[in-house]
């Protein structure tokens, strides 16, 4: 074994944080994702529940929130965070400003995915006497099951880059344990280890993302 | 019964006000039939889409059965939907799932239980010859096929009325040959009333009995098949028809006519159903001095029914004409004098 400079206790409790903040996050904003993309879809001018005032309100909130840096975003919400979780630092602390980061992001990614479902498919969902819930349930989430599982993929990579910036509120996580252990102390291999496995976790889930995704299209 | 009662429908696209039906009014009987027939942007589909509601008139009603569909509310007008079923051109199959889910879909939405969902969907897929295609998904499908599915999934509800717009378009002719067979035995078996609407004069020839001529959001001509066919009104119809039944002369015979120097003229004659077996031709030529020269001669059939389309050279002068022409009148044959 080479010596890294930290106990390798510390390295495993860095991947955990880090899972931890990546899978929570991804959970809740993916909720939060697909009824918002959702609304966006149907309240769009030519949606099925055309609202311009719905539609240009989450338009607006997703585009405000989405154009703040996450660093920035972390410490301007540090009072609503705290109003939250009852903390402004920590793993658990940093999942509320993840949450609001993602949500927006995996919004846009899903919206998109939504709206390359054939309009053609709804047309007919509508001709079956489909209520509109009936149609985002069985005609509209099915069909956009393949694009939709490849942008939270997508999402999911994008928020393993913010949780290394979590660091700053004290959350750890490997991105953390690079910048402190790695970079300051110049600790090189140890930098260079962060990075191999930040690259792995990424392969594993773009590839995990891949396959689903193809599995569900693949006919 | 499906009733138009004066539509007229007007987008507004970019400013513009773009009149896509105007002053519509159609009756379609329970078991008929019914095809719309006209170029792109005539306003067809725009038309049909009006019986489920999918669009709504700007002015005018449309009668389901004697109800308003566009004064009911939402979860009624999906009641009637249900019993509306309806195809499409592209078919709009869900590719995420199998044959068997496309067409148990309306029926789940209907909170049919899973065991009567199995029995339907089985009877359906026998129905259209799929049976062996149950678990394929839309993808591993021909269009002809996915057409079927598209046809079994809109009739699992056993809708009393079937939309189809320009069902068969997508297809090859051989394709779409058997899937107009496929809609002429659900409205003989089932008997469901069948609108259809397409640009293709065959899907007409072969399915429908009753038929409106469409062009620029009018409806020019409508009628019987038969009626319309034979004895086509309008230039567009006119255009129509000659593609399944030719009445012109051949541009080769056209040209050598144009070197005859005697005294001629050119006269078509429509014979429909019983009166193709009197012999009229032997009557002309035995009776009337002029000598006659057959120019051009169909024989079809249209909804079991002979039309014959002949196109004469009667040389003679104008005296002996006129009595020739009488002469068909008399026997009740239409004809015209046609000019080079």
């Amino acid at each position: 074994m080479i010596d890294l400079g930290v106990p390798y206790s510390q390295i495993i409790l860095a991947a955990e944080q880090t899972l931890y903040m990546v899978f929570i996050s991804l959970a809740i904003g993916t909720v939060i994702a697909l009824i918002l993309s959702v609304v966006l879809v149907l309240t769009n001018p030519s949606g099925i529940l055309k609202n311009n005032i719905i539609y240009s309100l989450v338009n607006t909130v997703v585009n405000i929130i989405r154009s703040i840096p996450f660093i920035i975003l972390m410490v301007f919400i540090l009072p609503l965070t705290k109003m939250i979780v009852g903390t402004r630092v920590g793993t658990t602390a940093a999942l509320v400003p993840l949450v609001i980061f993602i949500a927006p992001y995996l919004t846009r990614l899903f919206e998109n995915s939504i709206l390359e479902v054939n309009k053609g498919i709804i047309e007919a969902a509508q001709a079956m006497g489909a209520s509109h819930f009936e149609i985002v349930w069985y005609f509209i989430l099915p069909e956009a099951r393949g694009s939709l599982i490849l942008s939270v993929t997508t999402g999911t990579i994008g928020l393993i880059g913010a949780t290394a910036m979590a660091g700053a509120i004290g959350a750890g996580g490997v991105g953390d344990l690079a910048l402190t252990y790695g970079y300051e102390r110049l600790n090189f291999p140890l930098m260079l280890f962060t990075v191999i496995v930040l690259i792995i976790f990424v392969q594993i889930i773009q590839s995990v993302g891949n396959y689903f995704s193809a599995k569900v299209r693949g006919h | 019964m499906i009733k138009f009662t004066d539509i007229s429908k007007t987008f507004i696209v970019k400013k513009q006000e773009i009149h896509a039906l105007q002053h519509i009014s159609l009756e379609i009987q329970d078991g008929d039939i019914f095809g719309v027939i006209g170029f792109s942007g005539a306003g067809k589909s725009t038309l049909l889409r009006m019986v489920n509601a999918l669009e709504s008139p700007t002015e005018g009603t449309v009668e389901i059965n004697g109800r308003d569909i566009n004064k009911l509310s939402f979860n009624e007008l999906r009641k009637v939907r249900k019993d509306i079923g309806m195809i499409f051109q592209q078919f709009n199959l869900l590719e995420s799932k199998t044959v068997y889910d496309n067409i148990a879909i309306p029926l789940v939405l209907k909170r049919m239980n899973k065991a009567d969902i199995e029995k339907r969907v089985s009877q359906l897929l026998d129905f259209v010859e799929l049976a062996d295609k149950r678990n394929a998904y839309p993808a591993q499908l021909s269009g002809g096929q996915k057409q079927r599915v598209g046809i079994a999934r809109a009739l699992s509800t056993d809708p009393s009325i079937l939309l189809c717009d320009e069902a068969t378009s997508a297809l090859d002719p051989e394709t779409t040959d058997s899937i107009l067979r496929l809609l002429e035995k659900i409205n003989k078996t089932l008997n469901i009333t069948i609108l259809v609407v397409t640009h293709e004069i065959n899907v007409i020839q072969h399915l429908c009995n009753q038929v409106a001529v469409m062009e620029r959001g009018h409806i020019v001509e409508t009628g019987s098949v038969l009626d319309v066919f034979s004895n086509p009104q309008q230039n567009i119809t006119k255009r129509f028809v000659r593609n399944v039944l030719p009445d012109t002369i051949p541009a080769s015979v056209a040209a050598k006519l144009k070197e005859d120097t005697r005294h001629y003229k050119i006269i078509k004659l429509r014979f429909l159903g019983d009166n193709v077996e009197e012999n009229i031709l032997y009557y002309i030529n035995k009776h009337f001095s002029a000598e006659t020269n057959m120019l051009f001669a169909s024989v079809n059939e249209l909804q079991k029914t002979v039309v014959g389309i002949f196109i004469l050279q009667i040389i003679g002068d104008n005296t002996e004409f006129d009595k020739i022409t009488a002469y068909i009148s008399e026997h009740n044959i239409q004809w015209q004098e046609v000019t080079l």
